[in-house]
């Protein structure tokens, strides 16, 4: 304050040294309302973390909390938050992906939500997800089910409105669009992206991990039939042998027309407005996967806003939860890039009525639940790395199942040692 | 303890307690730690840590992952040695040549890749190596072959990889040898052309003795730079495809940054340690024997 004052009082004698001292000041201080704390830090990533900034603006306006904003790349999110946990680096407030709860609770990274009404309007099945043990340590922002993303213009030229729901007749479709496109693929799903082959596998029916999620169960019918599914598609070559690394712009090759479908998540839509120069909105269109028998639960990630146990402003971070999770600013980031929100009474607004979304409304009442444990974004993986095998002709369905099994055994091996002895449930 | 003794003492102190603090404190913690089944369960709470014993090391030699890391990387090596310092040692050569003109120009472009980013030339370089549109298999068209799918295909794509890495090292050995190579004495070099040594005879018998001890060195640094590969798997290919280009280090990484299993991952690199360790001692055995040391 008295700093402040100072300030500006002594910007009234004009000599350059008092003017220049004055601007340090006002800079500091603002000579008004001023914060004497340190920037709250958050961190959110990919496009979330590119844009959160529009949405910090309101939030210092209305309670001069500055906000320092980082964007995370995805791919490196998860050691980068687990490493800063470690170093005691974590940021105030940080968006937090479904699957990792359970794992940052454990090593006690989350402050528990000081109070229900602020998950009092969302989604159920995104509630649900969020919870750990029926407690709430991350209030959900947005919810993301898996659909696929289809090529009007080249399904109508196969003679498809919209794509078939069951998977047999969809990967009749995928024939048909390969018999008149020999040279290029239909369904792009590439072989390090484990969540077409987990929608699969949920969309049996399955569960996947047994005696308190301590040892694999891979070896099933279920498994086996999803398996088969999904190397049919590479083995018919209607999905390309490939890794992310090498398909250098996904998006690109979807809007060429290299590939028909692609199962993928809301975030796609702010690419296709963003590039809607390369493929036009009547080009495209979005349905649910289709499943065994029809649409089922698929993979789901939402994503939650959550607060460092270790923050030394409480409750200014858990002001800015309120912020980023109010009904209005997330229909203002489900207008920025698409977001889904998670809060009941945004999905109320006209602006979710667009039939686009409908697709994403229909799939979010039917999520897939996912083991709650903390080997399980590790398990996904192995699983998907085992899947690549079976694909490159190396492993054999029967083979692969057993050697995920023994995998997923010895990751668990630690969890069955502390269930055991009783010191985790 | 005489006070030129206590002098130097007192001289050299600062640098070794840096060294116990940087070097040999953090080695013995990690060798402590691999013995530990530290995991993210001790992040959570410090009594999750059991003391193992030598049960990473069991666990380890269980993973099939693990030999297969093993293996990688020594075919890395193995290939990626001769490729590197048989790049560097011609390049070297033609650029020693009286002949050669605008060689500081050369030496330049040559040695321009080993100052640039890993990050920036991958990418090039995954352009570059593109089944359908990169120059690489455009170049191969050319001579009739047919397309390789270089960094799709589980056996080709060490080799794509080592294309890469030799490309990019290559500079800094070659400017070594180009060092050594003007050492070189004339005169034995004159009386062994005068004595009627063909241009092979003189390689092998004037050169090469000469450059033996560099050439030794260069070795020693390239065997244990191709043990520790990482950064260009990880950004060519992210240990794919099928797990055909993960190293021991992006093993050791992936077990220890990414799952938190710093036990595990501390046997790991141990286990690399005695490795390259071993291969260095080989090594300067063979170079004392040729009397390079």
């Amino acid at each position: 304050m008295l700093m402040g004052d100072k300030g500006c009082r002594r910007a009234d004698r004009v000599t350059r040294r008092s003017v220049l001292a004055g601007a340090a000041a006002l800079a500091a201080t603002s000579c008004g309302p001023r914060s004497a704390s340190p920037p709250l830090r958050f961190w959110a990533t990919s496009y979330e973390g590119d844009y959160a900034p529009h949405l910090m603006t309101a939030f210092t306006a209305a309670t001069g909390i500055e906000v320092d904003v980082q964007s995370i790349p995805s791919t490196a999110a998860h050691e980068k938050m687990l490493t800063a946990f470690a170093g005691d680096a974590l940021p105030d407030v940080f968006a937090l992906p479904s699957g990792w709860i359970g794992e940052f609770q454990m090593i006690g990274a989350l402050a528990p939500v000081p109070s229900p009404d602020y998950v009092a309007d969302v989604l159920p099945p995104a509630l649900a997800l969020a919870q750990v043990k029926g407690r709430n340590f991350a209030v959900p922002w947005s919810a993301a089910p898996q659909v696929q993303f289809y090529r009007r213009d080249l399904l109508r030229d196969a003679g498809y409105e919209t794509p078939p729901d069951t998977w047999e007749a969809w990967r009749e479709m995928g024939r048909t669009i390969k018999r008149r496109r020999p040279d290029e693929f239909v369904f792009l799903t590439l072989l390090n992206w484990p969540d077409t082959l987990f929608s699969m596998l949920y969309q049996t029916g399955m569960t996947m991990l047994r005696d308190q999620d301590t040892r694999g169960n891979f070896r099933s019918p279920e498994a086996e039939s999803a398996f088969a599914f999904y190397l049919s598609l590479f083995t018919e070559n209607l999905a390309p042998r490939a890794l992310s690394t090498e398909v250098q712009d996904a998006f690109a090759a979807f809007a060429q027309g290299r590939y028909a479908v692609w199962p993928s998540w809301p975030s796609l839509l702010l690419d296709l407005h963003r590039r809607r120069a390369e493929i036009p909105r009547e080009r495209w269109g979005v349905a649910r996967l289709a499943g065994p028998k029809g649409p089922g639960p698929t993979a789901m990630i939402a994503s939650n806003v959550v607060v460092s146990a270790r923050t030394a402003q409480p409750q200014a971070a858990w002001a800015l939860v309120r912020h980023l999770t109010s009904t209005a600013t997330e229909l203002r980031f489900q207008q920025l890039i698409g977001n889904l929100p998670a809060r009941a009474s945004a999905w109320a607004s006209p602006q979710l009525q667009m039939p686009v979304l409908r697709p994403f409304a229909e799939q979010m009442r039917q999520p897939a639940m996912a083991p709650k444990i903390v080997e399980w974004e590790r398990i996904q993986i192995e699983v998907q790395l085992v899947a690549e095998r079976v694909v490159r002709g190396l492993l054999t369905i029967p083979h692969a199942l057993a050697a995920i099994d023994g995998r997923v055994d010895q990751i668990l091996a630690k969890r069955r040692a502390l269930v055991e002895a009783g010191r985790i449930a | 303890m005489s006070s030129q003794e206590r002098t130097a003492w007192l001289f050299t102190a600062p640098v070794l307690a840096i060294i116990v603090a940087v070097l040999v404190l953090p080695v013995t913690l990690a060798l402590a730690l691999s013995l530990t089944d530290y995991s993210i369960y001790a992040l959570a709470d410090w009594d999750n840590v059991r003391f193992v014993g030598l049960g990473n090391f069991q666990e380890l030699l269980r993973t099939a992952l693990f030999w297969r890391a093993l293996a990688n990387t020594a075919l890395f090596a193995v290939l990626g040695v001769p490729m590197a310092i048989g790049a560097s040692l011609g390049a070297a050569l033609l650029l020693h040549d009286t002949t050669v003109r605008w060689k500081a120009l050369w030496r330049v472009a040559l040695f321009a890749p080993y100052v640039t980013s890993v990050v920036a030339t991958a990418v090039v370089w995954r352009f570059l190596l593109n089944t359908r549109f990169g120059l690489i298999n455009y170049a191969l068209s050319w001579l009739g072959l047919p397309p390789v799918d270089w960094l799709g295909d589980p056996h080709a794509s060490i080799p794509a990889i080592l294309l890469f890495v030799t490309w990019k090292i290559f500079g800094y050995n070659m400017i070594v040898f180009t060092a050594a190579l003007s050492a070189v004495p004339q005169d034995l070099m004159e009386a062994a052309r005068l004595d009627g040594a063909s241009r092979w005879g003189r390689f092998r018998h004037v050169t090469l003795p000469a450059i033996g001890p560099t050439l030794l060195l260069a070795s020693v640094m390239s065997v244990a730079g191709f043990l520790q590969i990482f950064a260009e798997p990880y950004v060519m290919t992210l240990g794919g495809p099928a797990q055909s280009t993960v190293t021991v280090l992006y093993f050791m990484f992936d077990e220890g940054f990414k799952w938190w299993n710093l036990g595990q991952a501390s046997a790991v690199a141990l286990i690399l340690f005695v490795l390259i360790l071993t291969i260095t001692f080989v090594e300067t055995r063979i170079g004392k024997r040729n009397q390079w040391l």
